[in-house]
């Protein structure tokens, strides 16, 4: 791979930097403005003395001017202070690290499923264009891409996990079980984690088989393809080494984004699954106006869109010469 | 305190509101505040309880005697929702007080017959006026952490609470005076008023040399991860987004509780979680929508338990006599607020909005709590009769004068309002709708409009110039004592809890009547004629008071006592101790 000039990089970075800006911004007055107080919410108990009030909205800074509270909060930010969750009274730059974690497990093990998966099945059903196979592999992708996930994480359940019992319905673990060994505590994290992650590679692996195949079926028409097949070269060959690199542009850009749901978590299949992780973390939140928690899970999901794209970018310049030399 | 509206409209979340204490209305989001003036006190018959002395002395270990010794087996409790914090001064979720109080002891407790019994305080006598209460602490409490419990902790609670004005529980020290501590067993507590309903009954004693370390703002960020408290069962483990773990707490003052370990398991949908009883993966359910709770009921080794609460929703009337107040004025007459209320049929309410799970309404207390609910007779209930309705308007000269099947006034006027619900409560909305129907039905027009239950929030408790006329929300009494219910139409509640801006000083002298009336027939009387009092009047329309539905597994644990209120999610935590494993 060649390195990138660093003006390219430098230009990058800065768009990034003023992208960054401008979420933050945003983000800081999205929370401000919506209906609903949140120090009312937190009284709502009702009968809380005015001085209790009071001393709520001082504890969360609430009660200083806007442009006050921005100040604090970029400053905060710059030094890595998140605040504390309204609802949770904890650091929230914990909780998120916890639920975080919990989502990285969940969807690195579908990432991986569903990209590499997706990728051979689309390269599988292009090769063989016009026939049963592909007909039958385009018509079944645009099916589990149309299904409900709730309602396949439901299916699953019924059928994996009460008719056969095969597999845990809820949850990481197993509550309250003792493990005598790392690995048994391993395993039933695994087992665990059996059904979330089959409800969303059936249906997310559709558009990586859809995008593959019609990325592929465009490439092979490519004068380069001709000259390859009259070279002799065998029809996987082909396909594989000349055919597939070529086609990659659009199945990065598509990576790049669901690696973005990475933090956005996948809320249905968390609710469906009681699995704990930022998608019903963020869910909770809007409900119970916790500001610090929505701000911060935001700007999270903000930060890993515009360091996949840029990933994607700096990766589309590998991929593609032309790209490069632009 | 509890959510109460329904059936998790949604997203508990929302309503994760209530609390103990406190008592909200479950829905709401409620206006902060009530200040000083109102004095939740709340009265129960808590006299005649701790009168006996020596029959409450031995209560302690003679009430879990009966049964078997201590186990090794786990009880597993399914919910979904979880705790926001464990710091009992700033929980505002069911969930952290239903952990807390299996952590921390209050003075006084709630035995399975709802009638209070002895917690850390295993006597106490009040004077002969009534003003002061001397309470004698279990001989054996300690602290989890090895110290003992004295006076001085109950002292400190108490007055910490009431001078920092901290968490719900302030409410219920509004006329305390001070505590003096004789000797480290004995706590004198004493109010400026006679207290019907004993705050000893709801607020729990937390131990002074962990707390008193704090300020008031400290407490408020206090996330209490390792409380320390003198329960029955210690925190092991939360593990945030999926487990609440307690164990048996082997320095507990009273007979040891028979599960070795409680864990509480969340699940994100209600679906899952009936098909987790059924599989075995849980012992007990905390709340069942109707619709699972029917799938349920017909389980093999699953009881379903359907139980009055102490909740009720109502259709609100906006009576405002503010100067900017923006709702319809034709509602301020108690006529038009009395036809809707005829014209509405409750037994059709519960039967289709609520499929069946709950009694028709009609006062303030709802029928869960028995001894204090009024039930006015059939034939003098404004009820499911539309030709009544028609007769109280026309007799008020409310006629159809240009013939588009709307009632007018006098001067012209439209008998056409403005209807508001929460979209996400299911059963409300349904209600609403059926509402609607029987008021067209009598010649008056109501346009429904469904909100987030926030948005329903502060427009209804906008005090200043609310501009609505009608809604549909629930509340959730926080103590089984009328007091709560009771207190919500209050003239000094307007700004607090007070959602109609209902005002009769009348009322209100009745109400600080009741609060300081020992003498639980005499209370009864002035709780009765209030009812009478508030549903003449016809602010509410009380449509339901729903039924709390649950269910556990009959093969794992046994001895569950169905306690109205709940098995579970109740003012009493007797089930979780003595419940034992099946064979």
């Amino acid at each position: 791979m060649r390195i990138p000039r660093p003006g390219y990089l430098a230009r990058k970075l800065l768009g990034v930097a003023a992208t960054l800006f401008a979420v933050l911004t945003f983000n800081f007055l999205l929370f401000r403005i919506l209906p609903g107080d949140p120090v009312r919410l937190l009284a709502r108990a009702g009968n809380l003395s005015p001085e209790a009030i009071e001393r709520l909205r001082q504890t969360f800074g609430l009660d200083q001017p806007l442009p006050v509270q921005y100040v604090i909060y970029l400053r905060n930010l710059a030094t890595g202070e998140l605040g504390t969750s309204l609802t949770y009274r904890r650091p929230v730059a914990a909780i998120l690290a916890e639920r975080m974690e919990n989502t990285l497990i969940l969807l690195a093990a579908a990432t991986v499923i569903v990209v590499l998966l997706g990728v051979l099945f689309g390269v599988y059903a292009a090769a063989r264009r016009g026939t049963r196979v592909d007909s039958g592999t385009v018509v079944s992708s645009l099916i589990f891409w149309s299904l409900p996930t709730f309602w396949v994480g439901l299916i699953f359940v019924f059928i994996l996990g009460v008719y056969l019992p095969w597999f845990p319905i809820s949850g990481m673990s197993t509550p309250g079980a003792h493990f005598r060994t790392p690995i048994d505590a391993f395993v039933d994290i695994g087992r665990h984690l059996v059904l979330p992650t089959l409800t969303l590679a059936l249906v997310d692996i559709g558009q990586f088989i859809l995008i593959t195949r019609s990325s592929l079926i465009d490439v092979l028409t490519e004068d380069f393809i001709l000259t390859a097949k009259a070279k002799g070269l065998s029809r996987r060959r082909v396909i594989w080494r000349h055919g597939v690199p070529n086609a990659m542009l659009p199945i990065v850009t598509a990576t790049a984004l669901y690696v973005s749901l990475i933090v956005g978590g996948t809320i249905q299949v968390e609710t469906v699954f009681s699995y704990p992780g930022m998608g019903r973390l963020m869910y909770d939140a809007v409900l119970r106006r916790d500001y610090p928690v929505l701000e911060a899970s935001f700007l999270l999901f903000a930060i890993t869109v515009i360091f996949a794209n840029l990933a994607s970018d700096l990766l589309y310049r590998y991929l593609d010469p032309r790209v490069r030399d632009a | 305190m509890r959510r109460t509206i329904g059936w998790r409209a949604g997203i508990v979340a929302a309503a994760a509101a209530l609390v103990v204490a406190g008592c909200g209305s479950s829905a709401t989001p409620a206006p902060a505040t009530q200040a000083a003036g109102s004095p939740a006190t709340t009265a129960a018959p808590a006299e005649s309880t701790g009168a006996s002395p020596s029959e409450s002395a031995g209560a302690g270990t003679a009430t879990a005697a009966p049964a078997a010794s201590p186990s090794d087996a786990t009880l597993r409790v399914g919910w979904s929702s979880e705790p926001d914090t464990m710091n009992p001064l700033t929980t505002y979720s069911t969930e952290a007080t239903e952990v807390l109080q299996l952590i921390y002891d209050k003075l006084i407790g709630y035995g399975t017959d709802l009638k209070p019994k002895p917690e850390l305080a295993a006597t106490w006598e009040t004077a002969a006026d009534g003003l002061s209460t001397t309470y004698h602490l279990q001989p054996d409490a300690t602290w989890s952490d090895g110290q003992p419990v004295t006076s001085e902790d109950v002292a400190y609670t108490f007055t910490t609470i009431k001078d920092d004005s901290l968490g719900s529980y302030a409410q219920w020290l509004a006329d305390f005076a001070g505590a003096e501590t004789p000797d480290p067993r004995t706590v004198v507590l004493t109010y400026s008023k006679p207290q019907a309903f004993d705050p000893a009954l709801a607020i729990p004693i937390l131990p002074k040399h962990i707390w008193s370390t704090m300020d008031a703002k400290a407490i408020q960020t206090f996330p209490n991860d390792t409380p320390v408290g003198s329960g029955p069962f210690r925190l092991v483990e939360w593990k945030k987004g999926e487990t609440v773990t307690l164990d048996r707490n082997d320095a507990f003052w009273g007979a040891p509780p028979i599960p070795k370990e409680i864990i509480y398991i969340l699940y994100g949908s209600e679906d899952v979680e009936a098909q987790a009883l059924k599989n075995g993966d849980v012992d007990v359910l905390t709340e069942v929508p109707p619709t699972v709770w029917d799938g349920l009921a017909g389980a093999s080794n699953v009881k379903a338990v359907e139980l009055p609460s102490f909740s009720f929703h109502h259709i609100g009337f906006n009576v405002s006599d503010a100067a900017g107040s923006k709702g319809n004025p034709l509602l301020k007459d108690q006529v038009v607020r009395q036809a809707l209320s005829a014209a509405v049929d409750r037994n059709q309410l519960v039967q289709i909005a609520l499929a069946g799970k709950g009694k028709p309404g009609s006062t303030l207390i709802p029928a869960g709590l028995a001894d204090w609910h009024l039930e006015i007779p059939a034939d003098a209930q404004l009820n499911g009769d539309p030709e009544k309705a028609k007769s109280m308007l026309e007799a008020a000269g409310y006629i159809d004068r240009n013939g588009d099947g709307i009632r007018e006034s006098k001067d012209g006027k439209p008998l056409e309002f403005r209807l508001i619900a929460i979209e996400s409560t299911g059963v409300d909305v349904r209600a609403a709708q059926l509402f609607r129907d029987a008021a067209q039905a009598v010649g008056i027009k109501l346009d429904l409009t469904t909100m987030d239950e926030n948005t329903l929030g502060s427009t209804v408790y906008n005090t200043e110039s609310p501009e609505w006329d009608i809604f549909v929300w629930g509340w959730d009494s926080g103590v089984p004592d009328p007091d709560y219910m009771l207190g919500v139409p209050l003239c000094s509640q307007i700004g607090g809890n007070n959602d109609v801006f209902y005002c009769d000083k009348k009322y209100d002298a009745l109400y600080a009547q009741q609060a300081t009336t020992l003498d639980p027939v005499a209370r009864k009387a002035i709780v009765d004629q209030m009812q009478q009092m508030f549903y003449d009047a016809a602010p509410y329309i009380v449509m339901w008071y729903q039924d709390k539905l649950q269910a556990y597994r009959t093969d794992t644990w046994t001895g569950w006592q169905e306690v109205p209120g709940g098995i579970v999610f109740n003012f009493t935590r007797d089930n979780y101790l003595d419940v034992t494993p099946a064979k």
